[in-house]
């Protein structure tokens, strides 16, 4: 019927936020996914029946980290856009590009979003924060959604224009020295707010408070290396004898 | 102080959904609603200090797959908010400081009791997926809207009955001890907080290091060196 318009790609970009609107463990993201591929699969098709056909192809079991799936969605997009015009792979090539550009995206955008951008935003929001500055949820919110956001709108694009070398060597190249560069950040942030924490202003805290927080730090790195107790858990045991400690004493 | 509640269970559902059904833009996060709890009950100190707590421990919590984290996004939001219900009206330190333990104890429990409920909604969702992909091969491609907005509108439902019901629960429960036992949970909130804090900090360290030895030296010197800096300078 023809080729996707920017438009499209927009309302593809919007509609990626809802991808797990409907979060499951059949299928995951499944059908958020096939909602925010709708807008080009009715660009791309003239025959209604032969988009329903499409879309409920697309509501299979589909998981991906979720600011990343922009990349993906634009990647299939073009490939529907192939596959429409006749050119294309068929169903079932589709849905094996889909899975592996999922599972390497994956794999990048855990290790990107969740293990180290989001716990640098969050440290850097805390050390704000511990200063008494309601600035601490501002750097937070901004310094995620800068990385955040714009890959979630600017995602579809590029994987439209890339298509499956979305993800060529050199790409992930980029992401992992991008993730390294943050990780090395964040240990510096973390020494900067357990110094600040120490002798916040250049007065130097009460000893009891630098020994139990000493000790927090101990018990966190021995806890780290265990998958449980979770964090939680840990942290509810805690001050449970905490409470008990000064409560019989 | 129902206008403020009111808010508060809203913020609840909001949160609720950035925390996984919409955006996912950290606007979920314990810091960010603490804030903004703060801002709307007026008192800021117990409300940052619940939430750089709740944070600092939330940070290390992980969406990773099908695992199922705990809910941090309603336990931010009813340990702020039971915290500052507390510590509202009355306002010396040694209260502040019983609220402030109160709520996070308070936002811990919730979080690890919306686990059930998310995996709840998850099932849930399950056979409204089944349900949409069997409208859509009978003809009606405008199921997956309709799918994708009933999944939306039950998670916010949810998160706003939950936080109802924790912070109705934590105020009916904490409250009063908070104003008869103020002076030992005061004296706990000084033990508590350095430890919370050094548990949560030493799991964000143990992700940056990754038992890299140049990592784990880059620690020590950046620490160092602010050490140095803010006791020359006292800044």
């Amino acid at each position: 019927m023809g080729r996707l318009k920017s438009r499209d790609l927009w309302r593809m970009a919007l509609r990626s936020l809802f991808l797990q609107a409907t979060f499951n463990y059949e299928r995951q993201q499944g059908l958020g996914w096939a909602w925010a591929l709708q807008p080009a699969l009715e660009r791309l098709y003239a025959d209604p029946v032969e988009v329903r056909e499409r879309l409920a192809e697309h509501t299979a079991y589909f998981n991906t980290q979720p600011t990343l799936a922009s990349l993906a969605l634009g990647a299939v997009a073009a490939l529907e856009e192939g596959r429409a015009a006749g050119e294309g792979p068929d169903a079932v090539a589709v849905a094996r590009i889909k899975s592996v550009l999922g599972s390497s995206l994956a794999a990048l955008g855990d290790r990107l979003f969740w293990f180290t951008l989001r716990p640098f935003a969050a440290l850097l929001g805390v050390l704000v924060a511990l200063g008494g500055s309601w600035l601490g949820a501002v750097a937070l919110w901004v310094c995620y959604n800068l990385f955040h956001l714009g890959v979630r709108f600017l995602g579809v694009g590029w994987g439209y224009r890339a298509g499956t070398a979305v993800l060529d060597l050199a790409q992930r190249r980029r992401f992992e020295r991008l993730t390294g560069a943050l990780a090395l950040s964040g240990t510096m942030l973390a020494g900067v707010t357990t110094a600040w924490l120490l002798v916040p202003g250049g007065e130097p805290r009460p000893l009891v408070f630098q020994a139990v927080f000493a000790a927090g730090l101990g018990l966190g790195l021995v806890a780290a290396a265990r998958p449980r107790p979770s964090p939680t858990e840990w942290a509810l045991g805690v001050g449970a004898l905490c409470v008990a400690a000064t409560w019989f004493r | 102080m129902s206008l403020q509640v009111f808010a508060t269970l809203l913020l609840g559902g909001v949160a609720v959904l950035d925390a996984t059904p919409i955006a996912q833009t950290l606007l979920s996060q314990p810091l960010v609603t603490a804030t903004l709890l703060g801002a709307i009950w007026g008192e800021w100190r117990v409300a940052l200090e619940v939430g750089v707590v709740l944070q600092i421990l939330a940070a290390s919590t992980l969406p990773i797959g099908s695992r199922t984290p705990e809910d941090y996004a309603s336990g931010g939001v009813v340990g702020a908010a039971v915290a500052l219900t507390i510590a509202s009206g009355q306002h010396f330190l040694m209260l502040d400081d019983a609220a402030a333990l109160l709520g996070v104890l308070a936002g811990l429990v919730t979080a690890t009791f919306g686990v059930p409920l998310i995996k709840w909604q998850r099932r849930r969702n399950e056979g409204l997926s089944r349900w949409c992909e069997a409208e859509v091969r009978r003809g009606d491609a405008g199921a997956v809207g309709t799918a994708q907005r009933a999944g939306a509108v039950l998670a916010f439902a949810v998160g706003v009955g939950y936080c109802a019901a924790c912070l109705a629960l934590g105020v009916w429960l904490l409250g009063p001890l908070a104003g008869r036992h103020s002076l030992p949970l005061a004296r706990a909130w000084t033990l508590a907080q350095p430890l919370w804090i050094g548990l949560g900090l030493a799991q964000l360290l143990q992700a940056f290091v990754q038992r890299r030895l140049i990592r784990a030296a880059l620690f020590a010197m950046a620490m160092l060196a602010t050490w140095l800096f803010l006791m020359v300078t006292g800044h």
